[in-house]
């Protein structure tokens, strides 16, 4: 018998469909947190109104200013880039990186001290050398889980998960009552040098009038062009080099792969310094670019948290980890404004990114496809997640005994 | 591949221009009387922190109630949202933002410079630059308090209670439960620990910290093992913690302080409460702001203002010590008694 | 070094050890339901949402209906349904299972919060009564034994709750024909299943056991301990109990052991007011010392052979 044609669709329209689980993943998401709020008593429309506000300016009807709501999301989506970059990365290897946290905290911490001791050096040396400091904090403390990994098979999930607390517990040591507090009881640091900022892309002018406010509101910085470089750096490195394809392959198979000749243990290492660096890079940058100095808000950070819903969301790919990172910095800069105007609570946002979380994990759209007929995708569904991701039983050699 | 990437980056960043140009502030059209918007943004512990945040809203409230002012309320997540909530109400014009918390200097330090023209408090804090330096803004007016007069109020009580033998195991042990140790924490136990080694020289005060201002149980156990060492009125300076520290001193059958608000109810071994009363601070600021007598610099809320004091709980406090907390209180707002803010040795 | 030498006098003392059996306890039960889980062979890595929703439950209900007993029941139904949540995204649906965890862990988060928006405005949530909270329970006879006495009778009656289904745990799972299904399923599932073993029964009753055991911790915790709800009390326990898990090999007495030792160190950081330790290397102790077990400085540490993998059948 023979077997029916699929019309070959353009590709524009292949990408689209593409998107269908990713974004029906997140529309459910909506779907569900509205039926919370309507059994709670509140508006879903009113919420996700101002919600959609804060996050991209656009429908406000409390007297947001639009450009101001744009500028706050993209300063938060600039690190959601690049760690969700650090997330992938390791993906792809079959490596789940939830260390991103401790990563960037690394970096933070090192480009911190680097630009505060080294301060008086001129920007053209201390920029890159604060950066580059971020990048190695970051490889050394995702190298430690790397390293445990290839040598004693130590699950990765659970190393990096020790690395984050060793690390929040490290920036506090150093800024409460501790060598880098600016003075006894400010639970800051010293701010870094000048030479160590980077600049915001309008002028920090109080006077200066862009868009209805002082240009020194938008705090949109440099740092966005590094995230994005990061995630074309991602993509190069990927799809475009032999330690991409290495990757990939162990990710695959770590069985082909050994005999295809290639170190599993060589390419875990690897994977887990450059996603480190990612991430510590990512920290760098919100020192350099947002805060100036490392305070203890960093104790209680979930960026690294949000960049595992972020390179999930986004399939993995650098384009969709850009998108998803512009979600999640709308939802981030939405929450805030969804409480001051609509009256509700911020934390619905984290109810919203665990529903989005559940909904692509457990691929909803794409068993709500294939029971509605007609919705079915042609093409194999792009993965979601690495099937190696809990098969730690790979890397170590495990006695199965039953007694 | 690659092309048609870039053109998706090119074409979002387009839209996102268009928005932007094509939106603007809208201005409120001009009402008759004049209702006044006021903001306020708490710090990460949220609205049912049991400390600062909750009485700050508390604050607000009364003065919605009082003056018929709009009062919105934004909730910090973490530290990446002080600046973009602060700015958010500044940018739509609010009569007032209200900051709560130290570790939100820089950002009404920045915010305040950016918006001359809008109101700003700070409970705790001044608007200040990178370097912990009070830029003095016209606009910011910092409000401060003497926490160490609340803890010397408790303290006396506590040093009597000692002296003369009328605690639950007199031993001569009192103490102190701290959340973490910075000033706003420590400047409580400061005056507690003067004024009760003032009262009786030869007490002891144990200072502990939990290292945690959420989880009722670290402080439990801090308190339990200060019981151990023969404590028997245990002052608690650790917001949500600290309840623990209530129950830990009920369960034990000794005294306990509560702090910030009057903690009365929190627990019968509550006898007193080391009061810091920044819902009058925060609704001092809004009155200002209403009637127009607004002006920025420091305000110290302290017993001499009655912007710190203690409130009696559960237990009746025999005349004389009652009298003697009375002639403390008297001589703090005269100057001729001033406790430390740093914790005496 | 005078903290070394005050340290040592305090692990004389009879009250150490009780705080530490007490501290141990709040992080055993939900390492023993990431044990029976994991053995099932379903990665679980939300015990801290689990134990999270149940202590806000618990406290809720204890509030409202003024009986413990109701109110730890309520704990246990709450911890078993988002419990049942992670079960059937990794188990029917497949779901990457420490995504899942991740995500109920955050779900608990926010909820738990948002509710007490709900529930009761901005009041406090309140507390709960000295009478109705879990008991403590001082045996008769037993507890006069120095030492030993004040140390393991005198507890809370969930410690011995908790003691008694440490010893079931381990008696199920190494002992009876449930013990080695369930093992089974972790280890070989195909081979199970050909056995006729139900391998997606065993499973869902191992995550929905953990979701139980998560909410009595969460019961112990609010109302046993504590007698109130404060927005993330359950502190990272949920994760330390994870590291407890693997640096107990994934058995119960393991785990217990691992238990002791976190709970040794929080026992020892309450006596700061006697003892000066830095809190900052005392906090990050216990996730050193899983880093060092993990290192296989302490023998090698593996999971259960299929951990972590979805179940498809005749898919080896």
């Amino acid at each position: 018998m023979a077997r029916p044609r699929t019309p070959r669709l353009p590709p524009a329209i292949r990408r689209l469909r593409g998107l269908g689980m990713p974004l029906g993943s997140v529309l459910l998401a909506f779907a569900i947190g509205g039926a919370i709020l309507a059994v709670t008593g509140d508006n879903p429309l009113t919420a996700y109104g101002a919600l959609v506000c804060g996050g991209f300016g656009i429908g406000c009807t409390f007297g947001e200013n639009p450009a101001l709501q744009i500028s706050n999301t993209i300063v938060f989506f600039i690190p959601l880039v690049t760690t969700g970059v650090a997330v992938a990365l390791p993906f792809r290897a079959g490596l789940f990186n939830i260390g991103a946290e401790g990563q960037l905290l690394a970096g933070s911490i090192a480009c911190a001290t680097i630009g505060i001791k080294l301060g008086s050096l001129p920007t053209p040396i201390l920029l890159p050398l604060v950066l580059l400091g971020g990048m190695v904090a970051g490889a050394l403390w995702a190298g430690v889980a790397g390293v445990l990994k290839a040598t004693v098979g130590a699950h990765e999930v659970v190393t990096t998960i020790m690395m984050n607390y060793v690390a929040q517990w490290f920036l506090r040591y150093l800024i409460v009552g501790g060598p880098l507090e600016l003075r006894p009881g400010t639970s800051k640091s010293f701010p870094i040098g000048h030479g160590a900022e980077l600049a915001t892309l309008l002028p920090a002018s109080n006077s200066m009038i862009i868009f209805g406010l002082p240009a020194s509101v938008y705090r949109v910085h440099a740092g966005l062009l590094i995230a994005l470089v990061a995630a074309a750096v991602f993509a190069f490195l990927l799809w475009r080099t032999s330690l991409g394809y290495e990757i990939r392959a162990v990710g695959q198979s770590q069985k082909a792969t050994r005999y295809a000749g290639v170190s599993v243990p060589r390419t875990v290492i690897v994977t887990m310094l450059i996603a480190g660096a990612f991430s510590g890079l990512a920290g760098a940058v919100q020192i350099a670019g947002v805060d100036h100095n490392l305070t203890d808000k960093y104790f209680s950070d979930t960026t690294g948290f949000d960049a595992i819903a972020v390179a999930l969301l986004g399939l993995g790919s650098a384009v969709g980890i850009v998108l998803a990172a512009l979600l999640f910095g709308a939802l981030h800069s939405g929450g805030s404004v969804m409480q001051a105007d609509a009256g509700i609570s911020s934390n619905l946002v984290l109810v919203l990114q665990a529903l989005i979380l559940f909904s692509i994990a457990a691929n909803f759209i794409g068993h709500i496809a294939d029971v509605v007929p007609g919705l079915r995708k042609r093409e194999a569904p792009p993965p979601n997640a690495p099937p190696a991701a809990g098969s730690l039983a790979e890397a170590a050699a495990p006695p199965a005994e039953l007694a | 591949m690659g092309h048609s990437r870039l053109r998706l980056v090119g074409l979002v960043a387009v839209a996102l221009m268009l928005v932007a140009a094509c939106g603007g502030t809208s201005t409120g059209g001009g009402t008759a009387t004049k209702q006044y918007k006021i903001g306020l943004v708490t710090d990460i512990g949220g609205l049912n922190d049991k400390s600062f945040n909750h009485l700050a809203y508390l604050g607000l409230q009364k003065a919605i109630q009082d003056f018929g002012v709009k009062g919105d309320v934004t909730e910090s997540k973490s530290g990446d949202d002080y600046i973009p909530n602060l700015t958010n109400f500044a940018s739509k014009g609010y009569d007032l933002v209200i900051g709560v918390g130290f570790l939100m200097q820089e950002a009404i330090g920045t915010v305040s410079g950016q918006f001359p023209n809008v109101h700003f408090a700070i409970i705790d804090g001044a608007g200040t630059d990178a370097n912990g330096n009070d830029l003095q803004h016209a606009n910011v007016a910092s409000l401060l308090f003497r926490e160490q007069d609340a803890g010397a109020m408790v303290g006396v009580i506590a040093g009597m209670l000692e002296k003369q033998g009328k605690a639950k195991k007199n031993q001569g042990v009192i103490s102190a439960v701290g959340g973490v140790s910075i000033p706003p924490v420590n400047r409580y136990i400061a005056g507690y620990k003067w004024a009760a080694a003032m009262e009786d020289p030869g007490i002891k005060v144990l200072i502990g910290y939990s290292n945690d201002f959420t989880d009722p149980a670290k402080c439990k156990g801090v308190a339990q093992s200060q019981i151990n060492q023969g404590a028997d009125i245990l002052f608690q300076v650790a917001g949500g913690c600290g309840l623990g520290v209530l129950q830990a001193a009920g369960q034990a059958g000794v005294y306990s302080v509560g702090v910030d608000a009057d903690q009365k109810d929190a627990d019968p071994s509550v006898i007193a409460s080391a009061l810091k009363k920044v819902d009058v601070a925060t609704y001092t600021a809004i009155q200002d702001v209403v009637k127009g007598t607004f002006s920025g610099g420091v305000l110290t809320f302290s017993i001499a203002n009655d912007g710190a004091g203690y409130a009696l709980d559960n237990l009746t406090l025999p005349a004389d010590i009652q009298a003697e907390v009375t002639k403390v209180q008297n001589e703090i707002k005269a100057g001729t008694l001033t406790p430390p803010a740093d914790i005496p040795a | 070094m005078t903290p070394v030498f005050d340290i040592l006098k305090l692990l004389l003392t009879a009250h150490l050890w009780q705080a530490t059996l007490t501290w141990a306890v709040l992080l055993l039960l939900p390492a023993l339901g990431g044990v029976i889980s994991e053995r099932s062979g379903v990665v679980n890595i939300a015990m801290e949402g689990m134990m999270l929703i149940a202590a806000f439950f618990g406290v809720t209900a204890d509030i409202f209906w003024h009986n413990v007993w109701l109110a730890t029941g309520v704990a246990m139904l709450a911890g078993a349904l988002l419990a049942s949540v992670h079960a059937v995204v990794s188990i029917r649906f497949r779901a990457d299972q420490i995504v899942s965890g991740i995500a109920i862990n955050i779900f608990a988060a926010g909820l738990t919060v948002f509710l007490i928006g709900r529930f009761y405005g901005v009041q406090d949530v309140g507390h709960v009564s000295q009478a109705q909270l879990l008991p403590n329970v001082d045996f008769p006879l037993l507890d006069k034994i120095p030492f030993l006495g004040q140390v393991v009778f005198q507890q809370n009656v969930m410690v011995y709750v908790a003691l008694v289904i440490l010893v079931l745990t381990h008696v199920v799972l190494f002992r009876t024909r449930l013990g080695l299904r369930i093992r089974a399923v972790g280890e070989q599932p195909q081979a199970a299943d050909t056995a006729g073993i139900n391998v997606y029964l065993i499973r869902y009753g191992a995550v929905i056991t953990s979701g139980l055991l998560c909410g009595i911790a969460g019961a112990f915790l609010a109302i046993g301990v504590s007698n109130t709800f404060t927005p993330n009390m359950t502190d990272g326990r949920g994760y330390i109990a994870l590291a407890a898990m693997i640096f107990g090999k994934w058995t119960p007495f393991g785990a217990f052991i691992a238990c002791l030792i976190f709970g040794l160190g929080q026992a020892i950081y309450d006596n700061n007011s006697i003892i000066h330790i830095s809190p900052y290397f005392l906090s990050m102790l216990p996730y050193l010392l899983t880093l060092v077990v993990l290192a296989g400085l302490v023998g090698r540490a593996t999971p259960p052979a299929n951990d972590g993998v979805p179940y498809v059948p005749g898919s080896e």
